[in-house]
């Protein structure tokens, strides 16, 4: 039995041992104990050093507040965690764990330097410090803050683990299972509904498995628990340990992470490592009871100092005593019964220092018979020790005079400083708060969400009052949802009550500016420090905050930011509510990002849509790039070939003889009903009145701005019927917009959209020889130019297939679009390699595509347009019709600003050294200028012409379509290029190959 | 290509693709959907997420004015000239979406648990036979509950990778007890 485990107390099974190590030294725990509890039934106190000033540390809390005690902890290879809280981490078999921001050792650390330089480390220290030269902000300054910010090693390794998500739904979620909670549960549970208890620790019982001694309904606290739960479970109860509640979000949806394997041994196979639950409960009861203040004096940070109720569930809980000769200071009743606890297991408590001048009478009686010296209306100004505080310095207090100090000699010290209701989940429903002047505290006041507070959550104290609460909140919650049930009450002996006093920093006969006197531990900031940002001007906690760092550490202030209120309130003479609280903010516990990405990763981690021929490109060596959502075959690169080889290849396979090409991501959209043409006529800036069945024509899309937003070939199949085809990209956007007008412009029209994009595979083919690959396979039509001319659409039979075929071309060349039953997709594009094999068929990616389309000036949406550029700036004002009463984006192509000719109109650009162009860069019309050049376009497309033997470049340029022939200047870092405007339309201008 | 995971074993739920068959989709206005139910011969149901079957045809209320029709294979064409001659009278759009989707089959005792790793609705309380339109991960599925521990999901074609991918995630998981 390690020596200060105390044999038959807590909940810890003394048999079974549990071997870790800390710092590569072996200890043994028991089985129940988190490191913290093992560590200090061994007597370590030291458990780690502090963030700015290396300061010794150990464990202050016993839970999930610690800002102390972060450790890093190795679970096997590639499970290393950083700033794990030794108070949360559970024990299991082999657990590595090591302390952390020490150089070369923990009880030797050189960074321990900062703490006598504590004078240079102030409020504001960064912003005092890092001004100026200006100079040194990127090879100085910002290196030193990077490399000083942050606690811990970042992991290395990928993370092994799997994380899992799941919804639950639920009529009542009830936050916090201590004996409001529970109460709350089973009164809810009591109606019928369905009930869900959740609490971040091990077992249920909060504050319970701390206070044994206390008696309900006539039976031990811990009896009268497993009854609880036993009769929670009979009732249907959801119960959920190790999970917490980490955000409350809009209408009720709660966040919790549930750790499932951290504390095992061995985790069963493909077991998550957390699982991330969204709760939607029609109500919240939420009962996240209380969290104990520290109180703010010289050395209050020693190892060995601790929270009084701590020290009590170290106790009552681990059977760990904290020391053999400890201390108290409070303000508050419940440290007293810490220090009673103490004594009735065997161990020693010097002194009790209360700062209040009275005391209750039983607590003082109480006291005297354990043999603890009472000290009321005293101070502590000062602990001794170094790594462990071996004596405190108390002084009487009168009037508001400090008196001389003595020495009190201890190896622990309980403090106290009251206690602060937890109201994390309820300030993220952005509920607002009262400060109570009685309690010194904030508390709930108007809600927002509908939940229920119960307990210590709302500053109340004592078993009995906390146990009658959470039974009125479980009424309430299903009142709230129309059920009902009988309300019971519980008979409380022994109880616990308890009032307290609330503190700025302890009154000190020493200069208090010297004082190493911490409220926020985790940032290592003073009451010294709030002071001076109040000296320097900062008036609101929130300045406050940010200047000084108090609460903005990991643990979001938990523990400090009332007392830097309170400090800050005195400094600036006025009521705590005047200045204000900080915001807390989800999650409430620091959460691995694991838990937030669940089954995102990997090959899951974000959505890829293929095609039904993707199957045939992968295993025909392509080369990938992601399109929207969609992944598209780039280029099929030869053994050999670079990208610039392969895209030149199936540029020129495809002008000389055939190409193919995958075009399935295309969005298909089928417009329908007896005022579909009507419909059209208003999306689309094109009449399609006249455009006969059988017919297709390019569509372009405008958005009420005048922009263009999206183009494509629309099919006629027939009066009633229209085959729209979208970019890949903008395919639900489009559908969107429709509907959109449909529904609310237009719910007159008998028109209906039903989006086909993955109905359809789709397969173009391209070049000179397209025809004749195409022909063998097609029944029930004339291919020939004079029966199925350009722009043409028909439905047939290819390759047995039932097919919309569409001849229309994106190359300049005679061009063919297939479409059939996406599950045919397949077999289609395999018979027309088959029939293309003749003439060299080649299947080309969408790099070619670009080069190709590129070559023809037709423009890619997104790419040469960027949601400011007009059907005119595109040169497409031949796709508008003018003889048409309205379309979307009509009017605004009237506007000044639209008809500008000094507007950027898309040109075509060749440089005058044949060089290429780089995509994105800006053009000058005179380079002869002063820095900073003004501006007066950019290159949206370029690229190695195959065709033209030279590269090309499309470009938007102020008034570009009035300067054909003009040359303009792309500064490069390389130097600047010069180059020609010229049309877009740079290969077959007259488009003779279409008509092949 | 259509694949079928058979899985023997006590898994916590199945996962099998169903074969192909055809769907379509018919859009009318409202006050036309008992007319053109008369011309088509077909059971229009009026509430959201309701279904009606008849001689092995599937009718779902997808919303006020949509429907998600599965017809055996030989029923298609008589129906799609059902359409097109009540067309000119009542005015609607039947249109074919077969290929669009692929639908999976998930049954089992913990079919209902696995789905709630990625759909945010209250599955428990979706009445047997009834369907809802819902998304599943990153997906809109249409999810049609059999019975306590059958459904079916109709999945986009270029969807199903990524909704399977996840689906076997979740297996692995839930096979581990945790």
């Amino acid at each position: 039995m390690s020596r200060y485990r105390i044999p038959g107390m807590g909940r810890v099974d003394p048999a079974a041992p549990v071997s870790f190590t800390f710092d590569g030294r072996r200890y043994t725990g028991l089985r129940g104990d988190t490191v913290a509890s093992a560590l200090l039934a061994n007597g370590v106190h030291l458990m780690g050093r502090s963030f700015k000033y290396h300061r010794p540390r150990g464990p202050i809390s016993a839970g999930s507040e610690e800002p102390n005690a972060l450790i890093g902890t190795s679970r096997g290879p590639g499970r290393f965690e950083p700033n794990t809280r030794a108070t949360v981490q559970e024990l299991r078999q082999g657990l590595v764990t090591e302390s952390q921001n020490k150089w070369p050792r923990l009880s030797f650390d050189i960074g321990a330097v900062n703490d006598r330089a504590y004078m240079l480390f102030s409020a504001g220290f960064y912003y005092k410090t890092f001004m100026w030269p200006r100079s040194f902000w990127d090879k100085v300054y910002e290196p030193f803050i990077r490399a000083a910010a942050g606690l811990g090693k970042s992991p290395t390794e990928a993370d092994p683990d799997t994380y899992a998500s799941r919804y639950l739904h639920t009529d009542v979620l009830v936050v916090g299972g201590g004996a409001a909670g529970i109460a709350a549960a089973l009164a809810a549970a009591q109606s019928g509904a369905k009930v869900t208890l959740v609490d971040e620790n091990p077992e249920m019982g909060g504050a319970l498995l701390s206070d044994p001694s206390v008696r309900i309904d006539g039976r031990g606290s811990w009896a009268w628990l497993a009854d609880q739960l036993s009769q929670l479970r009979a009732a249907g109860v959801t119960l959920m340990t190790r999970t917490t509640a980490i955000g409350y979000y809009h209408q009720n949806m709660v966040g919790l992470v549930e750790r499932l394997t951290d504390h095992l041994d061995q985790p069963p196979q493909d077991a998550p490592r957390e699982r991330m639950w969204r709760v939607r409960a029609r109500q919240v009861i939420l009962a996240q009871g209380a969290l104990e203040k520290p109180l703010v004096f010289d050395g209050n940070d020693r190892p060995g100092v601790m929270l009084a109720g701590a020290a009590q569930t170290y106790l009552n809980r681990y059977g760990v005593k904290v020391g053999d000769n400890a201390a108290v200071v409070t303000c508050h009743d419940s440290a007293y019964y810490a220090a009673f606890d103490l004594v009735d297991a065997g161990g020693r408590v010097a002194v009790i220092v209360d700062t209040r001048d009275q005391v209750r009478p039983d607590l003082a009686d109480a006291a005297r018979s354990r043999d603890i010296q009472l000290l009321t209306g005293h101070t502590v100004t000062a602990t001794g020790g170094r790594l462990r505080i071996s004596s405190i310095r108390v002084n009487p207090v009168r009037n508001g005079r400090v008196g001389s100090g003595r020495r009190i000699s201890c190896d622990a010290l309980l403090v106290s400083g009251g206690w602060t209701p937890s109201l994390h989940l309820f300030s993220h429903t952005k509920g607002s708060l009262t400060w109570d002047a009685d309690s010194q505290t904030f508390l709930p006041r108007h809600k927002t969400e509908a939940c229920q507070i119960a307990g210590a959550g709302r500053g109340l104290w004592g078993y009995a009052e906390v146990l009658a609460d959470g039974v009125t909140a479980g009424m309430a919650a299903i009142t709230e949802i129309g059920r009902s049930a009988v309300a019971t009450s519980a008979r409380v002996e022994g109880d616990r009550p308890g009032t307290g006093s609330s503190q700025k920093e302890l009154p000190t006969d020493r200069s208090a500016g010297k004082a190493r006197a911490f409220v926020d531990y985790q940032n290592d900031v003073t009451a010294k420090d709030i002071r001076l940002a109040v000296r320097e001007g900062m008036r609101s906690i929130e300045h406050v905050k940010r200047y000084t760092t108090n609460g903005m550490a990991t643990d979001q202030g938990k523990m400090s930011n009332i007392n830097g209120l309170m400090i800050a309130a005195d400094a600036l003479g006025k009521e705590p509510p005047q200045v204000g609280l900080t915001t807390f903010r989800p999650p409430y516990t620091p959460t691995s990002f694991g838990a937030f990405a669940g089954y995102h990763r990997g090959a899951t981690f974000e959505l890829t849509r293929k095609t039904p021929i993707d199957p045939w490109a992968e295993a025909h060596g392509a080369v990938f790039e992601p399109v929207s959502l969609w992944r598209r075959a780039w280029y099929f690169p030869r053994p050999g070939e670079d990208m610039h080889q392969a895209v030149a290849r199936e540029c020129r396979a495809t002008r000389a003889s055939v190409g193919i090409f995958d075009a399935s991501t295309l969005g298909k959209i089928e417009v329908a009903g007896p005022d579909a043409v009507e419909f059209m006529n208003r999306m689309y800036t094109n009449p399609w009145t006249k455009l006969p069945p059988g017919r297709c024509r390019y569509g372009l899309l405008l958005g009420e701005d005048g922009f263009i937003r999206d183009d494509g070939v629309i099919g006629r199949m027939s009066p009633d019927l229209f085959h729209v085809t979208t970019t890949t990209g903008g395919a639900a956007r489009v559908l969107n917009m429709m509907e959109d007008y449909l529904q609310t412009e237009w719910p007159d029209l008998n028109v209906w959209l039903t989006s086909t994009t993955e109905q359809w595979a789709t397969i173009a083919l391209n070049g000179p020889n397209a025809r004749k690959v195409l022909e063998p396979l097609v029944e029930g039509l004339d291919l020939s130019d004079a029966a199925f001319p350009h722009m043409s659409v028909a439905e047939c039979s290819v390759a047995g297939l039932p097919a919309r075929l569409f001849r229309l071309s994106f190359t300049g060349e005679l061009g063919f679009e297939i479409n059939v039953p996406a599950r045919h997709g397949l077999t289609l594009w395999n018979a027309l390699m088959e029939s293309g094999k003749a003439y060299d068929i080649c299947p080309y990616g969408t790099e070619t595509m670009h080069v190709l389309r590129a070559e023809k000036g037709y423009i890619i949406v997104g790419q040469d347009t960027d949601g400011t550029v007009t059907p005119q700036d595109a040169g497409l004002g031949w796709a508008i019709g003018k003889a048409k009463a309205d379309f979307v984006g009509k009017r605004s192509l009237s506007r000044p600003d639209i008809v500008d000719p000094n507007r950027k109109q898309l040109v075509g650009l060749l440089t005058e050294d044949g060089s290429r162009l780089e995509e994105g860069a800006q053009i000058v019309l005179d380079p002869n200028q002063d820095v900073p050049m003004k501006m007066a376009g950019h290159v949206t497309s370029s690229y190695a012409s195959d065709a033209l033997g030279r590269p090309i470049a499309m470009a938007v340029i102020t008034g570009g379509h009035g300067r054909m022939g003009e040359t303009v200047h792309i500064p490069m870092p390389q130097g600047t290029i010069r180059a020609q405007i010229t049309s877009t339309n740079f290969y077959d201008p007259d488009g003779e190959r279409l008509k092949a | 290509m259509t694949t079928h995971d058979h899985d023997f074993t006590a898994a916590p739920f199945l996962i099998e693709e169903r074969p192909w068959s055809p769907r379509l989709s018919l859009r009318v206005r409202p006050q036309h959907r008992e007319t053109l139910a008369r011309s088509l011969g077909l059971d229009l149901p009026s509430r959201i997420g309701h279904r009606s079957v008849t001689d092995k045809t599937e009718l779902l209320c997808l919303g006020p004015d949509e429907w998600l029709i599965l017809v055996p294979a030989q029923g298609r064409d008589d129906l799609m000239a059902a359409s097109a001659e009540a067309y000119a009278a009542t005015p609607h759009s039947l249109c074919e979406i077969s290929d669009r989707d692929i639908t999976l089959r998930l049954s089992g005792p913990q079919a209902l648990t696995a789905l709630a790793a990625g759909c945010p609705r209250d599955l428990g309380s979706l009445p047997i036979g009834n369907a809802a339109r819902t998304v599943f991960d990153s997906a809109t599925v249409i999810l049609w509950r059999d019975g306590q521990d059958s459904f079916r999901m109709d999945v986009w074609r270029s969807f199903l990778p990524h909704v399977r991918a996840i689906l076997h995630k979740v297996k692995a998981e839930l096979s581990s007890g945790l």
